[in-house]
């Protein structure tokens, strides 16, 4: 149904304790968040994408997955790049309109090609984490984390209905679709409508279901599962480390000597 | 000069036509926002979140059943911003679903059930992030719900149609989460010249491009919503309404 939700529970670092991939994507996120260096932002996104061929997922997927958000990641910096000024001074490319220059600025074009690697950067990890890890597995790091308990639940709760609801969802849709419920504008939004109204009702009913399933076998408020064990590798620890902290050090050293890009811009 | 602005507007159509998933534009994207600004909003975010646990955790204690009913309602909420509006333009856009709970569940409800949706949408669907959470979280499960919630009750208390009401509620409320968002950008990439103000006005008018459209659309839905509940299901409705009268909101 979601396919890097399908991938997160078929990869080939599902072995691999949650804690350690969770903690990898996440110090490896911040880092390129804070660095301003773009040999950081490069070697993170290069990192990301061989531990995640390293999981077996195929670069044709993977390339495919982050088209998608770095495609439209082009148009958001685009739009810090191009800016509105009085004069159009110092612009590398610009047009007037009435009073105003709109243009692009070398600094601002630098930015935007910074802004580019961080957030591609973060996407990357945030694809490691998602297709590693189950989110069953996120949520239960989540729990050992001392986020509040009904915070988890509620997550776990959501998690597991978005499945069902998601298959009565499309099953409503087909058998609109195949009444012509959606061959044009005015049916397709009736037809939404109606959808929306009876997957919100169907919910309660079957919330109402579950409640007395539960109640049945002895609920009283709280949902325990079993967790699978998973052993704590020693090397993937120091291995994690050791990286990001090469990161930091790479990330300190651009930003003395100026950088890859500052050199080249100065 | 007429010739650029004809050229301009091609562009930005020509835009919004190209972005393959409208739902990208929904929230920051992971990264987008500088250390500083991710943790601003996350600060800002969490007293709203830690009302609305309050408030869930008072409800459940009395009620346990209402923990699933929750539970779907969140479910609910990701499923209907993955469905995608008819659009004449054939680009796919989405419904953000903020007008409908807000004004079945309350605001309060809202701010929780938000954020663990925006969390899915980041780890299931890369839609947002996890570091620009606090700021969509804020933007979407905030200022949308509480803006939902106001205007709702005004339009309510001056006795217009219902129609009129949950459409303005739901439209505006989509708006303003826009706006919001607008804001968190601006602020955190000011022009050099004409600083916070000149880049709000950049980036309200690139969202407004894209944005009031769907505004439009969502408000159109969240009617045909109600009608239908109202027409097939009252009695589910009044059940369902439940949730607010148990002081969630």
């Amino acid at each position: 149904m979601f396919q890097i939700d399908q991938y997160a529970y078929t990869n080939r670092l599902l072995k691999v304790h949650p804690g350690e991939k969770m903690a990898f994507a996440i110090i490896t996120m911040i880092i390129c968040l804070i660095s301003q260096s773009l040999a950081v932002m490069l070697a993170a996104i290069a990192l990301m994408a061989a531990a995640v061929i390293r999981a077996g997922i195929p670069l044709r997927v993977y390339i495919k997955l982050i088209t998608v958000p770095a495609l439209f990641l082009i148009l958001a910096v685009g739009a810090v790049a191009v800016s509105i000024s009085g004069q159009g001074e110092g612009y590398l490319w610009g047009i007037a309109l009435g009073k105003f220059y709109i243009g692009v600025s070398p600094s601002n074009l630098y930015l935007a090609v910074l802004l580019f690697c961080r957030s591609l950067g973060a996407i990357s990890c945030l694809y490691f984490l998602s297709l590693t890890t189950p989110m069953v597995e996120i949520i239960s790091i989540l729990r050992k984390l001392k986020v509040p308990s009904l915070f988890i639940e509620l997550m776990g709760l959501i998690y597991r209905f978005i499945f069902v609801l998601v298959e009565t969802a499309e099953s409503i849709y087909t058998s609109q679709s195949s009444r012509l419920g959606y061959r044009n504008l005015k049916t397709g939004y009736s037809s939404l409508g109606a959808l929306v109204g009876n997957l919100l009702i169907s919910s309660y009913r079957r919330s109402e279901i579950l409640f007395t399933a539960l109640s049945s076998r002895g609920y009283t408020g709280e949902l325990r599962v079993l967790e699978t064990k998973y052993i704590v590798s020693g090397k993937n620890i120091l291995a994690i480390l050791a990286i990001d902290v090469l990161l930091v050090l790479l990330s300190l050293a651009e930003m003395s000597g100026g950088g890859l890009i500052g050199r080249i811009y100065n | 000069m007429k010739r650029y602005i004809v050229l301009m507007l091609t562009c930005f159509i020509a835009v919004s036509l190209i972005i393959p998933e409208n739902a990208y534009a929904m929230h920051i994207m992971e990264g987008y926002l500088p250390f500083g600004w991710s943790g601003l909003w996350t600060a800002l975010m969490l007293p709203f979140l830690f009302l609305g646990m309050r408030s869930i955790q008072r409800t459940v204690q009395e009620k346990p059943s209402l923990k699933m009913l929750l539970g779907l309602v969140g479910a609910f909420a990701f499923v209907l911003s993955a469905l995608k509006i008819p659009s004449v333009t054939g680009s796919c856009s989405h419904m953000t679903g903020v007008g409908l709970g807000t004004i079945l569940f309350g605001p309060l409800a809202m701010s929780v059930l938000g954020c663990i949706v925006l969390i899915f949408q980041a780890l299931l669907l890369a839609h947002g992030g996890l570091t620009t959470l606090g700021a969509n979280t804020f933007s979407m499960a905030v200022v949308g719900p509480l803006a939902v919630y106001g205007i709702y009750r005004l339009l309510q208390r001056s006795g217009a149609p219902r129609e009129v009401s949950v459409f303005l509620a739901a439209a505006l409320g989509d708006l303003l989460t826009y706006v919001t968002t607008s804001v968190q950008l601006a602020l955190a990439y000011p022009e050099a010249v004409g600083g916070v103000m000149a880049s709000l006005v950049k980036f309200a008018g690139i969202f407004a491009v894209t944005q009031i459209p769907l505004a439009v659309s969502e408000g159109l839905l969240t009617v045909l919503v109600f009608n239908f509940l109202t027409a097939h299901s009252g009695q589910e409705l009044q059940e369902l309404s439940i949730l607010r009268k148990e002081g969630l909101s």
